[in-house]
């Protein structure tokens, strides 16, 4: 549902552009209408910067109560065709993970952006600590699979916005994007493409082909290959019919075994990770030495290659832009014959570490480089890359 | 699921009034899964029948349906009638979310008063201050009847319930007050022994532009009546009639009735006669307010130049 409305799209070109206000410009481009949340620091910079663009576009800007309504007002619109997002941060997501769980479940797309922050509801509220990635995995109570995507500078948080929504499109599950406080308040020149190159990017909320009542991710009995419909409309000749909240089997039709459906949820994303997970590499041709990394820590380490790559050390990087999912297949391919494994991350637990972990031989020795509420300096990692040379 | 009606519109008609009429539909679902005496059966064959005699649309007006008994109704209401069963309490924001991501719809919201009061109070106390166009029906059987009957911020000073064993301690929460301070702009309260004025209010807050509120008391007889007796709420008038337990349909409606007072009545009587009584009425009709959706899009000018 894209408004012709040019206000929608900022000129092409360069701009300089704070972190949260660029996911809000992806969001915008992505075609999203909108936006309820409420104000948390370090992610109060994109109700603020919603609040006057969305009205501008036809959109609606709402500052709800509290998260949990914000978060219900998010997939209320959803329902009705339009496309939401919500940002948050810290306690403010603890909140959410409960709609979360319904949305997932109920397959109700949205975005949601967690600007994460180190501690609970006091402490350094504006120093960034990845301590959210566990959390976004199994975020509420409930079985299901989400997307979580993380960006590391201002270009990437707007093109993965658009990613995101065109993920929830697809998938039809909640899909979050990780900024943190370093990156929501980064202040940098990005590169906004023309409108039409956004718009042959963006894929526009339609209504479902099917009105037979399948409304839900169902396993072919044929082919055996998952199908997700288009989400259904309230307000449309498109009903819903009975509640929503049903269980979804094979065929569409309701199932007596809740085994099925939640299998359903799960492996409709998993089945197709090579088309969700998103990796990037660097110089990793040749390495004895891999960094493996995600977010903010990934600046560091391209400096880090570099240098150590200037004294002859052969180090290569390897990017997870999609966190979760996460590419189980992909990464072991990676890390075989290895000397050994790095992972700068910016939290003490290492959950990306712990997953590479799973995935690797016994005999590659996993080094975690953990850093909480301030970020990598280059030299950080290369001591640890000249331990194991 | 069986004999709760037609749970898919493809599936074959049950009862031959099922296509012709809403109340048909309900009427032709004998079985409901409520309890014996249980007063959402009224309430949804009011609801049905106010439905069918307006005419509406059901696509203009989704319901929103919070967590409780009065869930089940869901299974009885027409099956073109657009749904969807939200999380306990969350009812009022997601309905925000509905009427704001297409105005054209007007939600009209179920919830019960755990649902409204206890948990989303927060989120009812909003709904009213932003005059949103929908309808809030809250369901106050002074229980949560579906867990198995424990203290509701609406039970009755004195009443027994399994978490108040002794005696309910606690001042009970008063809804219709709380949505006149928040600023509802239509708020009315009426009994399900008193079906008509239901019918009336329903109808009155349909065309009400704004939040209309409209609290029902209803019986619970599982859960609230078989452990109460029928002398609560009158224990300041030393009444010299039989005190039994509330355990049939016609007794706790006799005390619903009993236990009720008009609003202009209720102008005359202090606060010690008022004291456990549930004053019902239209208490607020207030057409001059602004509805939501429509300030917003005086914003949406303001934002696009236009005014």
């Amino acid at each position: 549902m894209i408004s012709n409305d040019e206000k929608r799209f900022l000129e092409p070109g360069k701009h300089l552009m704070m972190g949260n206000v660029a996911m809000s410009e992806g969001a915008l481009s992505a075609g999203a209408s909108f936006f309820g949340g409420y104000p948390i620091t370090p992610s109060t910079e994109v109700i603020e910067h919603l609040s006057k663009r969305l009205p501008e576009v036809g959109g609606c800007c709402m500052q709800m109560e509290d998260e949990l309504a914000s978060i219900n007002s998010v997939i209320g619109a959803s329902l009705v065709g339009a496309k939401a997002l919500t940002a948050t941060s810290g306690p403010g997501f603890s909140l959410m993970a409960e709609t979360i769980s319904m949305a997932a479940n109920l397959e109700i797309p949205f975005v949601f952006c967690d600007v994460q922050r180190n501690g609970p509801g006091n402490g350094y509220v504006t120093e960034p600590h990845h301590n959210d990635i566990g959390f976004v995995r199994f975020a509420g109570n409930g079985e299901f699979q989400v997307i979580a995507l993380a960006p590391m500078n201002c270009q990437e948080l707007f093109d993965l916005t658009i990613t995101a929504f065109n993920f929830a499109e697809t998938y039809r599950c909640p899909v979050f994007i990780l900024s943190d406080a370093y990156l929501g308040h980064l202040h940098e020149v990005i590169n906004i493409p023309p409108k039409e190159e956004i718009l042959k990017r963006v894929i526009p909320r339609e209504l479902p082909e099917d009105t037979s009542g399948r409304m839900f991710t169902y396993k072919d009995r044929v082919s055996g290959e998952y199908v997700t419909p288009k989400p259904p409309q309230m307000g449309t000749e498109y009903c819903p019919g009975l509640f929503i909240h049903q269980p979804h089997g094979p065929d569409g039709l309701p199932t007596p075994k809740p085994m099925e459906f939640i299998e359903a949820i799960i492996d409709k994303i998993n089945i197709n990770k090579d088309k969700i997970c998103l990796t990037d590499t660097y110089k990793i041709e040749d390495a004895e030495i891999l960094i493996i990394a995600y977010g903010l820590p990934v600046r560091s380490s391209y400096r880090a290659v570099d240098i150590a790559r200037k004294e002859g050390i052969k180090v290569g990087l390897f990017r997870l832009i999609t966190i979760w999912p996460f590419h189980d297949e992909v990464v072991k391919e990676v890390v075989k014959n290895k000397k050994a494994i790095i992972v700068p991350e910016l939290n003490y637990t290492g959950y990306i570490a712990e997953q590479v972990e799973r995935v690797t031989d016994l005999k590659t020795p996993i080094i975690r480089v953990p850093k909480v509420c301030e970020f990598h300096h280059p030299n950080d990692i290369l001591e640890k890359i000249k331990e194991v040379a | 699921m069986s004999g709760v009606g037609p749970m898919y519109p493809q599936e074959k008609p049950e009862h031959p009034y099922l296509e012709s009429s809403y109340v048909g539909n309900l009427l032709g679902n004998y079985s409901s899964r409520f309890c014996a005496g249980c007063g959402y059966g009224i309430i949804s064959q009011l609801y049905t029948r106010t439905f069918e005699d307006e005419g509406l649309d059901p696509k203009k007006y989704p319901l929103i349906i919070g967590i409780g008994c009065y869930s089940q109704i869901i299974l009885l209401v027409h099956h073109s009638a657009q749904k969807i069963l939200t999380l306990h309490g969350r009812a009022p924001a997601l309905a925000t979310g509905i009427r704001m991501g297409n105005p054209k719809m007007k939600p009209i919201i179920f919830s019960g008063d755990g649902d409204a009061l206890g948990i989303g109070g927060n989120h009812f106390v909003h709904l009213c201050r932003r005059n949103l166009n929908c309808v809030m029906f809250i369901f106050n059987n002074g229980i949560y009847g579906m867990t198995g009957g424990q203290a509701a911020p609406t039970t009755l000073f004195g009443a027994k319930s399994t978490t108040t064993p002794y005696r309910m301690f606690e001042r009970r929460i008063d809804g219709i007050e709380i949505a006149l301070a928040a600023g509802a702009t239509y708020v009315a309260r009426t009994t399900v022994a008193h079906p008509r004025t239901f019918m009336k209010y329903f109808k009155t807050a349909l065309k009400h532009n704004g939040t209309s509120i409209i609290e029902i008391i209803t019986p619970c007889i599982t859960n609230f009546g078989r452990k109460n007796l029928d002398s609560l709420g009158n224990e300041n008038m030393n009444l010299e009639e039989d005190i039994s337990k509330m355990d049939s349909a016609g007794k706790m409606i006799e005390w619903i009735k009993k236990n009720t007072v008009r609003i202009n009545q209720a102008k005359f009587m202090d606060e010690r006669e008022l004291f456990n009584k549930y004053v019902i009425g239209e208490f607020r009709h207030d057409t001059s307010q602004i509805e939501y959706s429509e300030q917003y899009n005086r914003i949406k000018d303001i934002a696009q130049g236009r005014r």
